[in-house]
Formats: structure tokens, C-alpha cells, sequence
């Protein structure tokens, strides 16, 4: 099966599932109208927009710079820093590191990054115990599922799926109440706390000033994981650096309320190099790994906008084409109007091809995004850019329309055998086709073209004024 | 005032009505109206598709076509879009064209703000609806008025019975080619849309865009949805006296 | 043109890993064609939310109960806590120097812990110049052992888990997002704002900064930073589940804030 019709596969199969279809309408109108009320607050939300995106644009265009300030700092600070040009060099650095500290049971904060990498299986196969601590990561984890959403992961489950999964897994008592299934989590969770030698986390932000690193969560699991373990190990995309300690006040005051409205989340944490001598807890071992894994060449090249990103999820949540396939149709670490960008991008193997084409540039995602990426421009530049891989069916029939759109004599040409050739169901509607009309009128009727065209009734009398 | 208009390729072949109410609305407010005979196509669907080799040829023609022009007006406001944000993008590379393209884009409106800018009519006050009127947002008119500013259009007609659906500017689906390559998500899509519409009770839907009329309309034909979709200008054609209503 | 883009080759100056300083020079050379035409803008008036100008207090209350948390305003003199209804007095009595001074937030804080029934109580002090200095802490350590709740100062394991509440001092608190800030530091543990099930911060009024721009600011200009600043805004949280919100998934459920005026 190509990866076209792969991709269509998931797509059929999620419109058809209306549970999850529901369920993910629900979640992101209720996280659209909570970022509408969250924003409504702010008293120059634009304007604060307009900073975010001029902060990172010109981190993007200084990054060496800024990421040597960085990496000087966090050593200065105590803190180690470490280089992954690629997913597998990541994996062999964090590996390489927990086995030199024997580690044997590790905690993770949710990072979509260690997803990108595919972190989890690298340590659990040199025997090391992965647990993730978000809810919904924890949730997936022991479901053996994948994330649909990168801020909500388990939008796409209900709550009998996810006491059946606690029961089965954890050996809990059967029940779904929310309350109740977070308290036993909770429990269950406290005492991983207890035992785990390694925490593991991404970064929301990298402060090059200080070499300061900044976890945001509403949990605590951000600040249990980086806490309670000997060894931390921050994963570290290389775009994640901002110059300067105040500069982070803007994305903070952008990244919840985007998320979920909220204009603070509950955990903020800004860690500075491990635990200082005299501190009575915290890791005594702080290690950074910046991973690079194909963002230089995107920095280099037409698209490095998308390094903007602040992982905020309001884009997933304003996209009427994910609130109809949901996360999973995607196939990515990364779904959604972002990852219709970021998967092509980083992943040069041609399987996401259609992802970028997956749109009707509706705009909604650049209203949404707190950084002002321009999505649906970079959309319609990644579709040229891939020109070449579009369907030949598509391309011979783009290109046939556009000659005929060269003249006005086959462009009226065209409006004759469209009218000749356009099924009538006998009210003036067209109500089946073959090929591409086919695949309008399976579940749309298409209006027929009147008798007369516009420019004929021009002709025809319209041109004289009265 | 001299106005060529820009009909555009959906407009001329689907909805010709619309075409002849823009007409008469703007003669009825002192334009004299030219149509270029030689237009055919702007090349959204090219351009959105990434075909730009292809959609910089039917810049170029445009651009020819109404180089004797001093106002353009477009019924479409994604076409309208097309001419003004792409085409000096599109032809970046050679600076002659790049600047007859900055050139048309300045001097390319979209119908209703043409009308509220240039010629200051105060659309609100001309419009006459005798049914409850809902209506369709069409996204690629982010460049030009926003929801809010086509929702406090419609908010000034005396009596009007408007009924603002839930999600207003939600996507219909249609994008182009899109509605074709992705039926099943489109569908997906249009479905929503037929939901916030419906539920006003409203009958009559404002529609300022062809594909989202051609898409929502022929959605809402299928499932038997009674809802009938009008253009701003055959509405300001009606409301003037200038065009038989349609029923 | 960016006065604010830092000096190349910092990297030499510090201790760094080779495979690093060889990785940032291949970067360098990467991106020597990226255009330089974005300035770092200026902040400062731009960013702010709430202005000095404004009632602090009232803001930060309205902020950090929308967070979740509840905030108990509680002026600096007030009742004598030993003339509390119920309350019983130690054996030897409260003695003369206990009765001159009134103490409000410590009403308060023994009124949240009996409320919730809680046996044991870890204090956690950061400032010598704050509510909980040494000498408030003997008087509370001295009232809560005649409410029958245990103080635990030593933030080891086992306290950190079992302990039924924490009560803190916060080193800052930002009005504009209901935030009060703890840092790490000498017997100061990160834990006992996060692990027990019950977090009560005393904060008094001049702390509180009008906005979140002001704390960063303030804190970036600082040479010698703290191992983590923990900037908490309401309870711990969770909608995971169907969008539900729950409180206390791995932090306190509940935050209790006594601001003295």
C-alpha cells in the first residue's frame, strides 16, 4: 500500500469512528473558546504576538550565538551539555549516560522531542524502566497506545478506556471517576517517585543569559521528575534557546493561555545547574542534550519559520481537519497544522507527502498560533516545493486547466463542455460523476452551470447601461 | 468612476447572477462598469496547489489583460486576495513584473469593501432582508474584512432577523482543489458547517464566495437541508430594486 | 545592527566538550548565509500586564483564586490566636511575651490545618526577614503542639511523604498571574511545596510584584541564581481525563496563600 493510500486508510477510519470524532470536537472547541477567553485578558494580546514572533525570529537568525551564550552558562552553572546531530545520537548519549549511572528506573516528563527521537524503547532495551508522569502520557504508556495531541495527549480516549487500562495494567480497582482514577494514579505514580535514580524531560525554553532551563506543567510531574532523581537529562531541540530571562515573560504569558487558556500553568520551573551542595534535595547531576536532527537544515532553508514553534497545541486546536481526523491519522510524533509542516520537514522519506496537502488553508491555525507562523503560506510553499511528487492525475489535470485558462476562447471552450457534459439530474444539479467529479458528487450534489454565463449575458444586452 | 470588473472563472461559468448584480449595484452607484473580455482565471487553484510555474503564466495574462484599467472589483474576496497578496510574491523574481504586479494588487478590490471604502455606502442601510438571514464567513477573506467586520454589516439593516451561527468563520471545506483530492475530509468539514448554519432556523444564508456556495450548498442539497445561499450583491441588487429577487 | 547579540566564541572561555565547540563551529558555518534582519525588540512597557500603580493585593487575590488557590488576606496585628474559640492553651500557659504579640496569620494557619484534621506540619523557611522567621516559628511550632499537630523541619523522605502539610514562606509572589515563587537553597527543599498534600505559603503584601515581566527582570540581572525558582499558580491540575478537571495529581490539591497586609 502506498503511503497515500495508507494515509487515506486512517483517514476513513477515523471520520468513521464517531466516538472519537466527538470526543475530539468537544476537547478543542472547549480549548478554542478557553484560548478566546484567556486572550480576551491580555490588554495587547497582538502586540505580544507580534514580539513572540519578532523574539524567536531573531533568535532563529543569531543561533549559534546564542546557543554558545547558552551552553557557557549552563557549564558556568554546573550543568553538562552534550550534542545529538540525530535521533540515533541522542538515543546513544542517553544511554551512554544512563548506564554509567547504572540507572534503573527512570521517570519522564512528557517531551515530545524524546517521542521524535524515540527515546523510551532505546533505554528500555539496555533495561532501563521508563515511566511516563504526565496523566495522559502514563495513560497512553500503559495502554500501548500513541498520542493523539501534543499538549492533551488522550483526547481520543474516554473514560471506561482508561479504567480498563489502569485496572488491567496497574491492578487497581476498577472505576471511572475522574477524581478517582487521578487519585490512584497519583498513588501509583508517588511511589515510582520514591524509587527512580533518572529523570528525563524536554525544555520548554532555554534562557542563553543564565543557562537556565524552563519546564512549564500543571501537574507537577515537571518538577517531581527533575527532583526526586540523582541524574536529570533535558533533551533540548536546538531552537528552543531565547536570549535573555525577560524575554521569557512574553512566551510565558503566550504558551498557557494558547494551550488551555490559563494565564499561568500551575508549575513553572526555572532550573539553574544541578542542586547546589547545601540544597537538601534536587539532582546532583544536571545533563543537556541539544539535538539538532535536521532543524539546522531547516534554519537554513525557506522554512525555518517553523522553528518558532513553541509547542503550544493551539494550531491542533483550531484546525477543522484535525477536529475530523484526530491525532492518530497523522501517523506523526507531530500532528496537526505544525505537523503537517514539521513531519515532511524533518523526515526527508516522502511517507508524508500528503500531510501538507491535507488543508483548505482555512487560516485558522495562523490566528491561533502565538508566534505568528504563517502555516498556510509555508503550506502552499512546501506544496511547491514537492511539486514534483504530487499524483500525476493532479498534475496533468492542473496543468491542462491552466492552458486552457490561457485563452478566452478555451476558457469558454471549457464552460461549453461543461455544460454539455455535466449530468443533469433534471433540476439543474449534477448528482454523480466518475473520477474527480465522482469523488464531489459521492457526497456533495454539484450546481450545474446555468444556461447562460456571465459574460454571455454581457454580450448579450448586460454590457449597455441605461 | 471607471471599474473593470474581475468576475472571476466560478463566478462567470456557476453563479452569472452574482456577476450581473455587481454590475447594476455599481452602476446604480455612479460607476461606469468595463468587463475585459479576454479574463479567464487568476490561478488560485494553481497557486494554492504549488503549481506556480504554471499560476505566474495566468499572473502575467492578468495582468496584461487589465493593465488598461485604473479600479478592478471582484466579487470573490479569495480572488481578490489572489491578485493583491500573491501575484507580486508569485513574480518576485523579475522586477518589471514584480512591480506591474504591486501595481494591479493596488489598485484590485473586493466588491462589498469597494463599495464601503471607495464609494462610502453604507451597506447596512441598503440591504432589506424579509426572512431571518444567517451567513458563511469564507476564510480567505482574512486579508480583507474579518467575521466581526461582515457580522456588523448585516447587525445595521434595519429589522433584520440575523442569525449568527455558532463557529461563523469555521472553514466550509471547500479549499480548491482540496474538496476533491480530500472529499472525505472536506465532507467532514462541510458537515460541521451545515450544523452551525441549520441550527439558526434561518433559511437564507449569506455567502460571499463561490466554492463555499457551490460546497455548502451542494452539501446541504444532498442531505435535504432547505437552505438557499445568496451573494451580498444580489442581495444589495434586490434590496435596491435592481434585480428581481430569486425565490 | 543587534546590540544585544552576544560575542562569538564564548564557547573558548569556559570548560566545554570538544564534540560540542566542534558541533556549534559546523553550525556556524550552517548558517552563515541566514539573513540578519530582525532586531531583539524592546521589552520593558510592552510586555506588562498590571502596573505598580495598582492594588497589588486585590489583583494577586483575583489572579491566584482563578488558579485555584485560596488566598486568606490577613492583616499584620490582630486578635490574640490563644482567645480563639476551642482552642486549648498548654499546660504552662502561653506566657507574657506570646500574649503581646498578635499574630492573625498564625490564627489562620491553625484554623486550615484543624479544619483538615492534619496531624503533622513541615515548616519550610526561606528569608530570615520573613513571617516565618525564627521567632514567629517558635510561636506557631509552640501553638500547633497545643492543637496536637507534630512539626517536622527536617524535609527527608519520609517527612516529605507523610507529612499532611507544608507550610512555607515564598521568596517573591507576581500579582498579575496569582503566582507565588519558591526557590531552592540551604534547608530549603524543593519538595515541600510539591510532595505533601497541603501547601500553605505566607506571603506578605510588599512582596507581592505587579507583574511576571518585573520578576524575570529582576531575576535575569542576578549573577548567582538558586538551582530552581518554582513558580506556582494555583494547585497541581489535570484534564487529561475527557477534559476533566481534577486537582492534586502529583502536587498539593490545595494551596492556601495568607497574605499580611
Amino acid at each position: 500500500m502506498s503511503a497515500s493510500d495508507a494515509f487515506r486508510a486512517r483517514v476513513a477510519k477515523a471520520v468513521a469512528d464517531r466516538r472519537v470524532v466527538q470526543a475530539v470536537h468537544l476537547a478543542t472547541w472547549r480549548k478554542v473558546s478557553a484560548r478566546q477567553a484567556g486572550f480576551a485578558l491580555l490588554r495587547n494580546a497582538e502586540e505580544l504576538r507580534d514580539l513572540a514572533s519578532q523574539i524567536k525570529q531573531h533568535t532563529l537568525e543569531n543561533l549559534p550565538q546564542y546557543l554558545e551564550q547558552f551552553v557557557t552558562q549552563v557549564r558556568r552553572v554546573g550543568g553538562q551539555i552534550h550534542w545529538a546531530k540525530d535521533a540515533a545520537a541522542a538515543r546513544a548519549i542517553i544511554c551512554d549516560l544512563a548506564r554509567g549511572y547504572a540507572s534503573h528506573l527512570a521517570v519522564k516528563v512528557k517531551s515530545m522531542t524524546t517521542e521524535e527521537v524515540d527515546l523510551n524503547h532505546a533505554l528500555e532495551a539496555i533495561g532501563v524502566r521508563v515511566v511516563e508522569t504526565d496523566l495522559g502520557e502514563f495513560i497512553v504508556q500503559i495502554d500501548h497506545d500513541r498520542p493523539s495531541h501534543i499538549v492533551t495527549p488522550i483526547i481520543h480516549k474516554d473514560r471506561r478506556q482508561i479504567a480498563a487500562a489502569m485496572a488491567r495494567e496497574i491492578g487497581c480497582e476498577y472505576t471511572e471517576d475522574p477524581t478517582e482514577l487521578t487519585k490512584l494514579a497519583r498513588r501509583y505514580l508517588r511511589d515510582i517517585f520514591r524509587r527512580c535514580d533518572l529523570g528525563i524531560s524536554g525544555v520548554n525554553f532555554g534562557v542563553a543569559e543564565t543557562g537556565t532551563i524552563c519546564l512549564c506543567t500543571n501537574e507537577g510531574n515537571g518538577r517531581m521528575s527533575t527532583t526526586r532523581p540523582r541524574v536529570h537529562i533535558a533533551l533540548m531541540g536546538i531552537e528552543k534557546v531565547i536570549p535573555r530571562m525577560r524575554d521569557l515573560a512574553v512566551f510565558l504569558k503566550l504558551l498557557s493561555r494558547s494551550s488551555t487558556g490559563q494565564p499561568m500553568g500551575s508549575y513553572t520551573t526555572l532550573i539553574t545547574g544541578p542542586k547546589r551542595p547545601a540544597d537538601p534535595d534536587g539532582p546532583e547531576r544536571l545533563h543537556v542534550v541539544l539535538l539538532d536532527n535536521g532543524r539546522a537544515d531547516i534554519l537554513r532553508g525557506p522554512f525555518a519559520e517553523v522553528l518558532k514553534c513553541i509547542r503550544c497545541g493551539a494550531c491542533l486546536n483550531a484546525c477543522p481537519v484535525y477536529r475530523n481526523i484526530g491525532g492518530h491519522a497523522y501517523n506523526s510524533v507531530y500532528p496537526g497544522p505544525i505537523g503537517s509542516l514539521v513531519t515532511p520537514l524533518l523526515n526527508a522519506d516522502r511517507r508524508h507527502d500528503d500531510l501538507p496537502r491535507a488543508s483548505s488553508l482555512c487560516g485558522a491555525c495562523y490566528v491561533a498560533c502565538p508566534v505568528k507562523i504563517n502555516i498556510p503560506d509555508l503550506l502552499v510553499k512546501l506544496r511547491a516545493a514537492t511539486r514534483a511528487r504530487q499524483p500525476w492525475g493532479k498534475r496533468a489535470a492542473l496543468r491542462a486547466w491552466c492552458w486552457a485558462m490561457c485563452s478566452a476562447s478555451t476558457y469558454r471552450q471549457g464552460q461549453r463542455l461543461m455544460r454539455t457534459f455535466l449530468p443533469d439530474d433534471g433540476e439543474g444539479w449534477t448528482t454523480r460523476g466518475v473520477g474527480p467529479l465522482g469523488e464531489w458528487t459521492a457526497t456533495r450534489d454539484l450546481p450545474r452551470p446555468p444556461s447562460k454565463s456571465f459574460r454571455q449575458l454581457w454580450e448579450e444586452g448586460l454590457a449597455d447601461e441605461r | 468612476m471607471n471599474v473593470a470588473l474581475f468576475v472571476t472563472c466560478l463566478t462567470d461559468t456557476f453563479f452569472p447572477r452574482v456577476g450581473t448584480a455587481v454590475v447594476h449595484v455599481l452602476r446604480h452607484f455612479g460607476c461606469h462598469v468595463e468587463f475585459p473580455t479576454e479574463q479567464t482565471c487568476c490561478g488560485q487553484p494553481a497557486y494554492n496547489s504549488g503549481f506556480h510555474a504554471e499560476a505566474a503564466v495566468l499572473a502575467r495574462r492578468m495582468i496584461e489583460v487589465f493593465e488598461p484599467y485604473e479600479t478592478v472589483v471582484s466579487p470573490s474576496a479569495s480572488c481578490a486576495t489572489m491578485v493583491r497578496h500573491h501575484f507580486p510574491t508569485l513574480l518576485a523574481a523579475d522586477p518589471r513584473w514584480h512591480l506591474a504586479a504591486q501595481r494591479l494588487a493596488g489598485r484590485t478590490f473586493e466588491f462589498a469593501t469597494f463599495l464601503r471604502d471607495r464609494l462610502a455606502v453604507d451597506l447596512g442601510a441598503c440591504l432589506w432582508f424579509d426572512e431571518p438571514v444567517t451567513f458563511h464567513y469564507p476564510c480567505h477573506a482574512r486579508d480583507i474584512y474579518g467575521v466581526d467586520g461582515l457580522q456588523s454589516w448585516l447587525a445595521q439593516v434595519p429589522h433584520i432577523d440575523l442569525r449568527v451561527p455558532e463557529h461563523a468563520d469555521l472553514c466550509c471545506g471547500f479549499g480548491g482543489v482540496f474538496a476533491v483530492e480530500h472529499a472525505p475530509i472536506s465532507t467532514a468539514m462541510v458537515h460541521d458547517k451545515l450544523e452551525g448554519l441549520a441550527a439558526t432556523g434561518a433559511r437564507l444564508v449569506l455567502c460571499n464566495e463561490g466554492g463555499c456556495t457551490m460546497q455548502i450548498a451542494g452539501a446541504a442539497r444532498r442531505r435535504g437541508l432547505p437552505l438557499r445561499f445568496k451573494h451580498i450583491a444580489e442581495c444589495l441588487a434586490e434590496s435596491l430594486g435592481l434585480l428581481e429577487p430569486e425565490p | 545592527m543587534n546590540a544585544d547579540a552576544p560575542r562569538a566564541d564564548v564557547a573558548q572561555a569556559i570548560n566545554v566538550d570538544p564534540a560540542v565547540r566542534e558541533a556549534l563551529r559546523g553550525l556556524r558555518r550552517q548558517t552563515e548565509s541566514v539573513p540578519r534582519r530582525t532586531a531583539l525588540p524592546d521589552l520593558a512597557e510592552r510586555v506588562r500586564q498590571v502596573g505598580a500603580d495598582e492594588d497589588l493585593v486585590r489583583r494577586f487575590e483575583q489572579a491566584a483564586t482563578a488558579a485555584g488557590a485560596h488566598v486568606h488576606l490577613v492583616s499584620q496585628t490582630d486578635q490574640n490566636p490563644g482567645r480563639q474559640a476551642g482552642a486549648r492553651l498548654p499546660a504552662g500557659g502561653i506566657g507574657p511575651r506570646a500574649d503581646a504579640k498578635r499574630c492573625a496569620w498564625i490564627a489562620k494557619v491553625r484554623e486550615l490545618l484543624q479544619a483538615r484534621g492534619a496531624k503533622t506540619a513541615l515548616l519550610a523557611t526561606a528569608r530570615p526577614d520573613s513571617a516565618l522567621n525564627s521567632e514567629r516559628r517558635q510561636e506557631l511550632v509552640m501553638f500547633l503542639a497545643a492543637d496536637g499537630i507534630a512539626e517536622q523541619s527536617t524535609p527527608d523522605d519520609e517527612t516529605l511523604f507523610s507529612v499532611d502539610a507544608a507550610i512555607t514562606d515564598v521568596s517573591a509572589a507576581i500579582a498579575e498571574t496569582g503566582t507565588i515563587v519558591c526557590v531552592s537553597g540551604p534547608g530549603l527543599a524543593r519538595g515541600a511545596s510539591l510532595i505533601p498534600p497541603v501547601h500553605i505559603a505566607v506571603v506578605a503584601a510588599q512582596q507581592i510584584l505587579p507583574d511576571l515581566y518585573d520578576y524575570l527582570e529582576q531575576i535575569g540581572a542576578d549573577a548567582d541564581l538558586p538551582a530552581s525558582h518554582m513558580l506556582i499558580s494555583g494547585p497541581s491540575k489535570t484534564a487529561d481525563i475527557e477534559g476533566v478537571l481534577v486537582t492534586g495529581m502529583h502536587g498539593p490539591g490545595e494551596l492556601h496563600v495568607i497574605v499580611l497586609m
